[in-house]
């Protein structure tokens, strides 16, 4: 079985992250970057059938500037058998739509029986790039699972709803998403960390995928600091803090 | 109301815990290595200069005369080091390094690098679940047990072997000799050195100071500060409150670190080779023995120092618990 990863490099949410205000772009010089968690988790599940069947191929795919291959390296090290990485310098400020389509196309290109990705990415937090990728590639999405059994005959899972859990199943080849429900990555030993340096990281180029040029269908209007968090207002009880609480909790619609 | 003795730790505490931010006043002139520096040299030598003086007065020159700078050992006191003494002394310069090390490491690390949580079906089982701790303080409480545990196996066999007497003071005249002694350091008229038989009265007292009331300090101000210690003891803890062992955990390291750097620049100072192969090579010859193995235990433990980061540290971690993020 093939299980293409995807994984994508963003700042570390431990540090401040920032936005370049003139261009609305994500300033990578501000932070540290870092594997989102969501993909070591997604990366972990293959690794765990990896794990349980040595037949198993874990690709790592990501799109980014070229220093995003720390990413792929740290997946390597984790445990993947090779990495894809999609550089181009016009892919720069790609919205979902464009970076979907370019994953899709790159996804043609290496084949696989499963992707696996994280439900959200912590720095966009759109959560679409999976669902798009599978209707690029008309393939069913298992989105969003809490649990999956991955098998040679398809896959089945738990999704969780806001509205409660289901039971989903799909044949291979198909997309899924795991969420933070999902077991915590290993750390790479080093072993891994020595052998990484030496698996192979295929790198792409837009061109070679023969995804349409043309700019993103998507502009970022407007962009602006987070204003400073404004002073709580204190209750202090004379009598009336029952009731101001109340009008508090109903004004806000919080009860 | 805050009794004052507690306020008074608190503060101790607070600036002893947080790497407070450079205040202005702390970037005084007086802080300026160019003027700390003749500083320091034109006070060593005042003090030179006055204690030569000193020393030259009649008086005094009794008081050295009576008292030479190092009291007279029982008479069944042993005489040189045996080899285990050598071996356990390596140990002790091995954990001490890497338990200021990663006590360092605990204080300073804005966000750990792995977590550890005991399991709780090995070695140690306790009723109530294990806590959570850092992959650092897990190393630094692993070296700890290791140090006191070679530290119990140290102060039995020096108890057992009469090695004790050379580091504890076994007469009152220890506190004039150990005056005396200071006195010969400062006048740059070094005591006689006779490390084999017997330390001269300043080195004793600072060896049971060392050995008897510093690691102990920093045994108890450790334990009161680990998890290990009951929450829910509450006269103990009313009495013995965190915040003063806190207090005095880290002016305890500071103490051992400076006394690592003048006994070691003693050692090198008072005839190097002779004194190595005293406490590394078990004789009191001068060949280059002892130095050979005082280098490689140094290069044991730049080993272990280099070796102790966390892709390393978590393999071994995960034996004893489960590492997690």
């Amino acid at each position: 079985m093939k299980i293409v990863v995807l994984v994508k490099q963003v700042p570390d949410t431990a540090e401040e992250r920032k936005l370049n205000l003139a261009t609305g772009q994500l300033d990578r010089e501000a932070t540290d970057s870092v594997v989102d968690e969501i993909n070591e988790r997604a990366l972990e599940a293959a690794l765990r059938l990896k794990d349980a069947d040595k037949g198993t191929e874990v690709v790592a795919m990501t799109m980014g500037p070229a220093d995003a291959v720390q990413a792929l390296r740290k997946a390597l090290s984790m445990g993947a058998d090779s990495a894809v990485h999609i550089v181009d310098d016009s892919l720069n400020g790609a919205d979902t739509g464009r970076t979907a389509a370019t994953l899709a196309a790159a996804l043609r290109v290496t084949g696989f029986d499963v992707v696996l990705a994280g439900n959200e990415s912590t720095d966009g937090r759109g959560g679409v790039v999976p669902a798009m990728v599978a209707e690029h590639l008309k393939l069913p999405l298992l989105g969003s699972l809490v649990s999956a059994d991955i098998a040679d005959d398809g896959v089945h899972g738990v999704r969780q709803g806001e509205g409660g859990t289901l039971t989903v199943r799909a044949a291979l080849p198909a997309i899924v998403t795991v969420t933070e429900r999902f077991p915590e990555a290993r750390f790479p030993n080093f072993k891994g960390i020595l052998t990484a340096k030496r698996k192979p990281v295929t790198t792409l180029s837009a061109a070679e995928l023969d995804v349409p040029a043309g700019v993103s269908r998507t502009v970022v209007v407007a962009t602006v600091e987070r204003p400073p968090r404004a002073a709580g207002r204190k209750l202090i009880d004379d009598g009336t803090a029952a009731d101001e609480l109340a009008e508090f909790l109903v004004a806000n619609r919080l009860v | 109301m805050r009794p004052p003795i507690a306020k008074f730790i608190r503060e101790v505490s607070e600036k002893m815990s947080t790497p407070a931010k450079k205040s202005t006043a702390a970037r005084s002139r007086w802080s300026q290595p160019v003027w700390v520096v003749p500083g320091v040299l034109i006070a060593l030598l005042l003090i030179v200069l006055f204690t030569k003086w000193l020393t030259g007065l009649p008086g005094v020159q009794t008081f050295l005369h009576d008292f030479p700078g190092a009291s007279s050992l029982p008479a069944n006191a042993p005489v040189g080091f045996p080899a285990w003494l050598g071996w356990q002394h390596f140990l002790n310069v091995f954990f001490m390094v890497l338990i200021v090390r990663s006590g360092w490491q605990v204080r300073t690390a804005k966000r750990p690098p792995a977590q550890w949580t005991r399991n709780n079906k090995g070695f140690i089982r306790t009723k109530n679940p294990p806590t959570k701790i850092s992959l650092d303080l897990w190393f630094h409480l692993t070296l700890d047990a290791l140090w006191v545990l070679n530290g119990i196996v140290f102060v039995i066999v020096i108890f057992a072997t009469g090695q004790w007497m050379r580091i504890i003071p076994t007469s009152w005249d220890v506190f004039p000799n150990a005056v005396s002694a200071a006195l010969q350091y400062a006048s740059l008229n070094w005591p006689t050195e006779d490390g084999w038989v017997n330390y001269n009265a300043l080195q004793l007292l600072t060896y049971f100071v060392t050995v008897f009331i510093a690691a102990p300090l920093a045994i108890i101000s450790g334990l009161r500060t680990s998890s290990a210690w009951p929450k829910t003891a509450g006269t103990v803890n009313k009495i013995y409150p965190i915040e003063l062992a806190r207090a005095v955990h880290f002016p305890v390291m500071v103490y051992f670190v400076l006394f690592t750097i003048v006994h070691v620049t003693l050692v090198l100072a008072t005839g190097a080779l002779r004194n190595l192969n005293h406490m590394y090579g078990g004789s009191d010859e001068i060949n280059w023995v002892g130095f050979g193995i005082f280098a490689v235990s140094l290069l044991v433990i730049a080993g272990a120092w280099f070796l102790a980061r966390p892709l390393f540290l978590r393999p071994i971690a995960s034996l004893m618990g489960k590492v997690s993020k």
